[in-house]
């Protein structure tokens, strides 16, 4: 891999350049661009971390208005199990992610992580995982989408605030760092798992962090200048955004976890910017009355803890399809709420894997059927109103998609499909 | 790139292409300057657009536009049960309805953000009976050169055109010349399909063709740009369909009737029943399947059976009028084809005036009144049928002759226009009618 050229670009998008290539010369390239940063240490005391793996809200920072702020640089290392999981390759595992938990705080400055697991990794097993385990191989959720699916075993998905973090991390799961913010990297992940090199995705959010790429020819130069997200909004707000307590995994031997689905997909923001005007992206992204009633701001400023999203201008979805021949994304998606409350946890960032904007679409949900049931609402393919203007869809393209359960951290390294083997749906 | 002190003469002498080729469907002459018989040659090889002047004030309904785009014909391919025929034009604007609550802020102007590139189009069509697919479940299009990708994935709106009828179009920006492959990935389509065409496009699709895009090609499409007279400029009346034969050898011209009201005749205007497209070997057409292109016209009036609804106020037009677009309504007798049991079908079937081109995606919903009593009020779903083409229809059990129709627009046809269909088909009145006596 060659490194980026550091004379053309700024320092913030050099470092993001370097999460993508990765390895060891990233990382000394990334040290030696930010050898100040004193990065926060983690706990030698492991239980004193959360059960759930994905328990990350309440160590993540949060803005003004109390939405969580995702960190800024995340990485999804795509894992093949080289062997059978077995006794040892489970301590190995452990011990490799202990030590990160020993180097770096749980948290944006530090590092936040999940081992994600597909239902590829579960079926070497006799036993099929617990009814209470919703995990089906993915499939095409749209009539207009060829996806290829993520078929590997495992997905190690890293996030911090700083990217050497992030390759730091990588690289001493791997081999190619001997010490990780003062630790000694004594086991790693080598010899359990091989990286899958070309189904690693890489990605940044935060505002400011879109605008850096309009050196891309997929990236226009009318893209806001603050935009957390390539399609200009801020996304995620606390309000329209399930808890963790939802999405996890109540009962079973996996309880405590929760599942999680990632689809990638390239965005076509020429004609987003530069052929659809401000008033259409707001009603295309969020309602034709957040337009109307000019409720969202340039990129959402206005908007505060929630998406605005009522009752009234949800239920009006079917509504605005008749009677405006446009409905809004974040409109129709919100119709798979359930008792008012959103089913996913989104935890999606931008990418420019492929040097062209996309976002690697990441939610955790309690199980994959909601996802599939949002996903539905989302395309929204009962509202008979043209693509163009069936909010935001024709303008994503779905390339990717996967499944994955996220077991509790007590679970985390190599489980098998049925840990107590004492449910209903075993066939021994 | 707008010009709008544009001097024609000037652009002829540049271009050397106008040579009495215009014909205008319905009522207008044919442009007969022909001062210039030069070949279509361009030697000026700057990147240069050909003006796009508008027209001042044009009226709320389908109107003359200051000039027809001239454009390449690529092969057609075919798709599964798609055929698909690929064809280039030069960037040039458009206008795009913005969901607005209604009025004139509802459409906006769209101009190509660069002129290097090319204004793409493609008719989709089903070939056993020839029925132009005006509606869209998600095209993408994905542009290759040299086995890389250019740029992200589009999908193409869905647009009419007076010259081209129904089609689908994007300006899409190429940087450089060279060989470009293209990849149209269709969707099945998702709108109700009846007669012939139930159970078809059922299947995802791919379409690759290739082109060169290179100056010739410039020289070609900005070449062939012919401008007509500015005194027919925003006159309402519309284009000839390109496809048509209609290059000013067409037999049954009439001249332009200054009166507004004088078009009646023409929705009957025969010769678009069939999906032929007569013949023209004028020469100017460097490529061999553009008479296989079907263009999206509607059959005629006389061509639906039942029994006509008749506008409760005469209208000087013989279809009633709504944002200028032309209704069509029937009520097929009972037991037809097109539902279960005894119950009559009523068929409506928005189309432009004077080329019949069909208006898809509009939300519809029509009341049936009885006495003063509402007998019946639903929703009209959207269909294409193999013989009707594209309509919107409902089932209806209880209807009697003497009962009021009101067909009510919910919302406008929500496709990009050409020039001069951008300030028609917008606001949209309820259309009132009756089923007439015995
Ligand atoms: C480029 C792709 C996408 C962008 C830019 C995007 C952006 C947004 C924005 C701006 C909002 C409103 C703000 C908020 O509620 O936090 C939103 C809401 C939402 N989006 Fe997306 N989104 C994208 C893709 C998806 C996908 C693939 C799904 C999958 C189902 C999805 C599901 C949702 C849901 C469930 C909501 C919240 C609805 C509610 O309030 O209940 N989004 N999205």
């Amino acid at each position: 891999m060659t490194l980026p050229d550091r004379s053309s670009l700024s320092r913030r998008d050099y470092l993001r350049a370097l999460v993508a290539v990765g390895g060891a010369t990233a990382l000394s390239a990334c040290v030696s661009e930010s050898d100040d940063v004193d990065v926060p240490t983690g706990t030698d005391d492991p239980d004193s971390l959360p059960a759930r793996q994905h328990a990350w809200n309440d160590a993540l920072s949060r803005d003004d208005h109390g939405n969580v702020q995702p960190p800024e640089h995340h990485v999804l290392v795509a894992l093949s199990l080289i062997d059978e999981p077995s006794d040892d390759g489970r301590e190995r595992v452990e011990d490799a992610l202990e030590i990160l938990e020993r180097a770096y705080e749980w948290s944006n400055e530090g590092l936040v992580f999940t081992l994600g697991y597909t239902p590829a990794y579960f079926d070497r097993f006799d036993d099929s995982l617990p009814e209470t385990v919703d995990l089906p191989e993915p499939e095409p959720l749209t009539d207009r989408e060829d996806p290829t699916f993520d078929e590997f075993d495992a997905v190690l998905h890293l996030a911090s605030d700083r990217s050497q973090v992030v390759l730091e991390a990588e690289a001493g799961l791997f081999g190619e760092a001997d010490e990780l913010n003062g630790v000694d990297v004594e086991t790693g992940l080598t010899g359990v798992f091989e990286r899958v090199e070309d189904q690693r995705r890489t990605g940044f959010v935060g505002e400011g962090l879109p605008a850096e790429h309009t050196e891309l020819s997929g990236v226009p130069d009318s893209i806001p200048d603050e935009a957390p997200f390539f399609m200009g909004f801020r996304s995620g707000f606390d309000r329209s955004q399930a808890t963790e307590d939802r999405v996890t995994i109540e009962d079973g031997p996996f309880g405590g976890g929760t599942t999680q689905q990632i689809s990638s997909m390239d965005l076509q923001l020429r004609i987003w910017f530069e052929q659809d005007n401000h008033y259409q992206r707001v009603t295309k992204m969020f309602s034709p009355e957040h337009a109307d009633e000019e409720l969202v701001g340039d990129i959402g400023e206005a908007l505060t803890s929630t998406n605005a999203l009522t009752d009234e201008r949800i239920e009006s979805t079917q509504d605005d399809a008749r009677t405006r021949g446009v409905v809004g994304h974040a409109q129709k998606a919100a119709r798979a709420r359930v008792d008012g409350e959103p089913p996913l946890l989104r935890r999606d960032f931008n990418t420019v894997d492929g040097e062209s904007p996309g976002l690697h679409f990441l939610s955790l949900q309690e199980d994959i059927e909601a996802f599939v049931r949002v996903r539905e609402a989302m395309t929204g393919d009962d509202l008979g109103v043209a693509n163009a203007n069936n909010g935001i869809r024709s303008y994503i393209f779905v390339t990717q998609r996967g499944n994955y359960l996220i077991p509790p951290r007590s679970l985390r390294a190599l489980p098998p499909a049925n840990p107590t083997g004492d449910d209903s749906s075993e066939e021994t | 790139m707008q010009d709008h002190d544009f001097d024609r003469r000037t652009f002829v002498r540049r271009t050397g292409a106008v040579t009495g080729l215009l014909a205008l469907a319905g009522c207008l002459g044919t442009d007969d300057d022909d001062d210039n018989d030069d070949t279509t040659e361009e030697t000026d090889d700057d990147l240069e657009a050909p003006a796009f002047p508008e027209v001042e004030d044009p009226p709320d309904a389908v109107y003359v536009p200051t000039h027809r785009e001239s454009m390449r014909m690529l092969e057609p391919v075919e798709a599964g049960d798609y055929t698909i025929a690929p064809m280039l034009s030069y960037p040039h604007p458009f206008w795009i309805l913005t969901g607005g609550a209604g009025g004139e802020g509802e459409i906006e102007r769209n101009d190509p953000e660069q002129m290097d590139g090319v204004h793409m189009m493609f008719t989709l069509w089903d070939d056993d009976t020839g029925v132009v697919l005006p509606v869209d479940s998600g095209n993408a299009i994905r542009v290759f050169r040299d086995g890389e990708q250019v740029g992200s994935p589009r999908s193409a709106w869905t647009m009419i055109s007076q010259a081209m009828g129904f089609h689908f179009g994007d300006n899409v920006p190429l940087d450089d010349h060279g060989t470009y492959t293209v990849e149209v990935e269709l969707p099945p389509l998702s709108t109700r399909t009846t007669g012939q065409l139930e159970g078809r496009f059922t299947e995802r699709a791919t379409a690759t063709f290739e082109f060169d895009y290179d100056e010739a090609f410039w020289d070609h499409v900005v070449g062939e740009v012919e401008y007509l007279d500015e005194e027919y400029w925003g006159q309402r009346g519309a284009l000839e369909p390109m496809d048509h034969g209609g290059h000013g050898d067409h037999g049954d011209q009439q001249e332009h009737d200054d009166d507004d009201h004088d078009h009646d005749g023409h929705d009957d205007h025969d010769g678009h029943d069939d999906h032929d497209h007569g013949d023209h070997d004028d020469g100017r057409d460097d490529h061999h399947n553009h008479d296989d292109i079907p263009y999206s016209a509607l059959p005629a009036a006389d061509a639906y059976p039942g029994t006509l609804l008749e506008p409760i106020d005469d209208p000087d037009t013989d279809l009633p009028r709504s944002g200028d677009a032309a209704f069509l309504a029937t009520l097929f007798d009972s037991g037809s084809r097109l539902v279960e049991g005894d119950d009559r079908y009523l068929l409506v079937s928005p189309r432009t005036p004077y080329n019949r081109v069909p208006l898809a995606d509009m939300a519809l919903s029509a009341t049936i009144e009885r006495d003063g009593e509402t007998v019946a009020d639903t929703e009209l779903v959207q269909t294409i049928d193999g013989e009707y083409d594209l309509h919107y229809g409902a089932s209806l059990g209880d209807v009697q002759p003497g009962d009021a129709v009101t067909i009510t627009i919910e919302s406008p046809p929500q496709v990009a226009r050409h020039q001069g269909y951008e300030t028609a088909f917008l606001e949209m009145p309820p259309i009132e009618l009756t089923v007439p006596e015995g």
